[in-house]
């Protein structure tokens, strides 16, 4: 149902069954660590070329995903996935060893917004029950697609960002999934641990952590994101490029819906980068809209700040591999209910700034809630999931 | 929202800047060094044969350092230097042996003949053509002088 000029809310939720996430090294060095289903030490995962190790991660990612839906290949209907190598072809070539129908997508970094919106219109409307949504992206690959070869001893520009090595894929559907067994992370070195398990084991000397599995997300409301370019030309400055067409959207958002960013728990957007999250901050604060403190760059928290990768973590796996693997999980256990995800993606070829051309930003969002498991009573944890409910507010203050 | 004009003077403003002192000072020590190693190797060619002549010192001097270059390109050292030392490290002819050998070792994936022998000059082709061209006017103005 159409909401407002540009926006729309699902006339039945649409459920996300699973996130499945790989990632590299690097990545899971990063802040997200530890929430990630599987890392690579070797980012060619024996491939012999950076676009079929991503083809590989993209293959695998949306396989793990539907392995972790329970589901057989066979039962999804439509795949909706996109990359950001020249004619998508981490996507439609992991696409030939599915025997589905595939719809090649692309929006740059905000890639996953785009499919997991389509991919809900698409059950919505009822020509699908069940649809994958993938997206990747490899720092090797991108770098050199976009930018120099891996081994040219140039320097980055303070503005740069990371392209992020990694894929992720979740499984839509239909019909509300049942109640599934927990995550029980016991194995685990507690080094190896993310920060909030960490601090969970620190707080309660118990080494068995049980995240039950309280809440499954839906995806419920989106809007559509315009083409917005204010003439930024740097290509080294994706951040400035991509914020306007961020802020337009969010804008448009809370006017179609009549809110206010109050109105959500949280507030993630794509890629911007640190410096992309203030010119944000800074336009919406012009038009009188003050993000709160929940508010997270995906891109910007990526990394940690000895990692050097200057503003942080881009491409279309970085919003889709901490929504996958960090957000699903919060939400999944309860400590977050209803969010704004706002990835964002900079248009742009290797050609057209040399031609002159300026860098236009797209950016869709999409709203996801929290929906109690039909058979779940009131849950027993709950003080352990205020604690974790207070330090998410805490930790998006800090990584700021 | 904010207008084309006021957004670009904003971004400008307050855009994160390179750290000049730092880049200069790093590109001085760095180049300065890889200068020094060439001297040296000049000096040691000299020992070796006293009798050589200068221009051959020098060809030799510029083979070796090519060489260096493009070894510690394939070894994958000279990109790290290049982030430190930036235009230390490109300038010199080391840079340029690692501007010709990165896009080689790059693209080899893509076969000999459309992958390493037509991107090898990627980033280098410039370089040369502006030499060429430079040489040859150079040359041209020499014959009046």
């Amino acid at each position: 149902m159409k909401v407002g000029k540009n926006s729309f809310k699902l006339n039945q939720p649409v459920y996300i069954k699973s996130g499945y996430t790989i990632v590299g090294e690097k990545e899971n060095d990063g802040n997200f660590g530890g929430n990630f289903d599987l890392v690579l030490s070797d980012d060619l995962w024996g491939e012999k070329s950076y676009e079929k190790a991503e083809c590989k991660m993209h293959r695998e990612a949306i396989s793990g995903a539907i392995a972790k839906a329970k589901l057989e290949r066979d039962d999804v209907d439509i795949m909706l996935a996109g990359d950001l190598l020249n004619e998508i072809t981490a996507s439609s070539l992991s696409a030939r060893n599915f025997p589905t129908p595939f719809l090649g997508l692309y929006n740059a970094c905000s890639t996953f917004s785009e499919s997991v919106i389509l991919g809900s219109i698409l059950i919505d409307g009822g020509f699908a029950d069940i649809v994958t949504c993938s997206t990747s992206s490899h720092f090797s690959s991108a770098e050199r697609q976009y930018r120099f070869p891996l081994e040219l001893g140039n320097q980055r520009t303070p503005t740069a960002q990371w392209t992020i090595t990694g894929a992720g894929c979740s499984v839509l559907c239909r019909k509300k999934p049942k109640k599934e067994d927990g995550i029980q992370k016991t194995d685990q070195n507690v080094e190896d641990m993310c920060e909030d398990d960490r601090k969970l084991v620190e707080d309660t000397g118990n080494k068995h952590i049980f995240y039950e599995k309280t809440h499954v997300a839906k995806v419920v409301e989106g809007t559509f994101g315009r083409v917005i370019d204010l003439g930024m030309d740097d290509e080294s400055n994706m951040g400035a490029a991509m914020a306007p067409a961020c802020a337009n959207t969010i804008m448009r958002h809370l006017e179609d819906f009549g809110r206010t960013p109050d109105c959500y728990d949280a507030i993630f957007t794509g890629d911007l980068g640190r410096h992309g999250k203030e010119l944000l901050e800074f336009i919406l604060a012009r038009e009188g809209i003050l993000l709160p403190d929940t508010y997270m760059d995906c891109g910007a928290s990526y990394f940690k700040a000895e990692q050097r990768t200057y503003q942080g973590g881009s491409g279309a796996g970085c919003v889709n591999t901490v929504f996958n693997g960090y957000i699903l999980n919060k939400i999944e256990n309860g400590t977050l209910n209803k969010i704004l995800v706002v990835p964002t993606g900079a248009l742009l070829s290797k050609d057209t700034p040399l031609q002159k051309e300026t860098i236009p930003g797209i950016s869709h969002a999409f709203v996801v809630e929290s929906e109690k498991y039909d058979d779940v009573t009131e849950p027993e944890q709950t003080e352990q999931k205020s604690k974790l409910r207070n330090r998410f507010g805490k930790k998006n203050r800090e990584i700021k | 929202m904010i207008s084309r004009e006021d957004y670009q003077a904003h971004v400008k403003a307050v855009q994160p800047k390179s750290p000049m002192f730092r880049s200069l000072l790093a590109s001085f020590i760095v180049g300065g060094i890889i200068c020094c190693i060439g001297e040296g190797i000049s000096d040691i060619i000299k020992l070796i044969s006293p009798e050589m002549a200068k221009e051959d010192v020098g060809s030799w001097t510029s083979i070796s350092m090519i060489f260096l270059g493009a070894f510690l390109t394939a070894i994958g050292v000279y990109d790290k230097i290049g982030h430190f030392a930036g235009a230390g490290s490109i300038v010199p002819i080391t840079g340029f042996a690692n501007s010709i050998v990165s896009p080689a070792m790059e693209y080899n994936r893509e076969g000999v003949f459309y992958g390493i022998c037509s991107k090898m000059f990627a980033i280098a082709g410039p370089i040369i053509v502006f030499g060429t061209v430079g040489s040859v006017l150079v040359g041209v103005i020499g014959l009046f002088i």
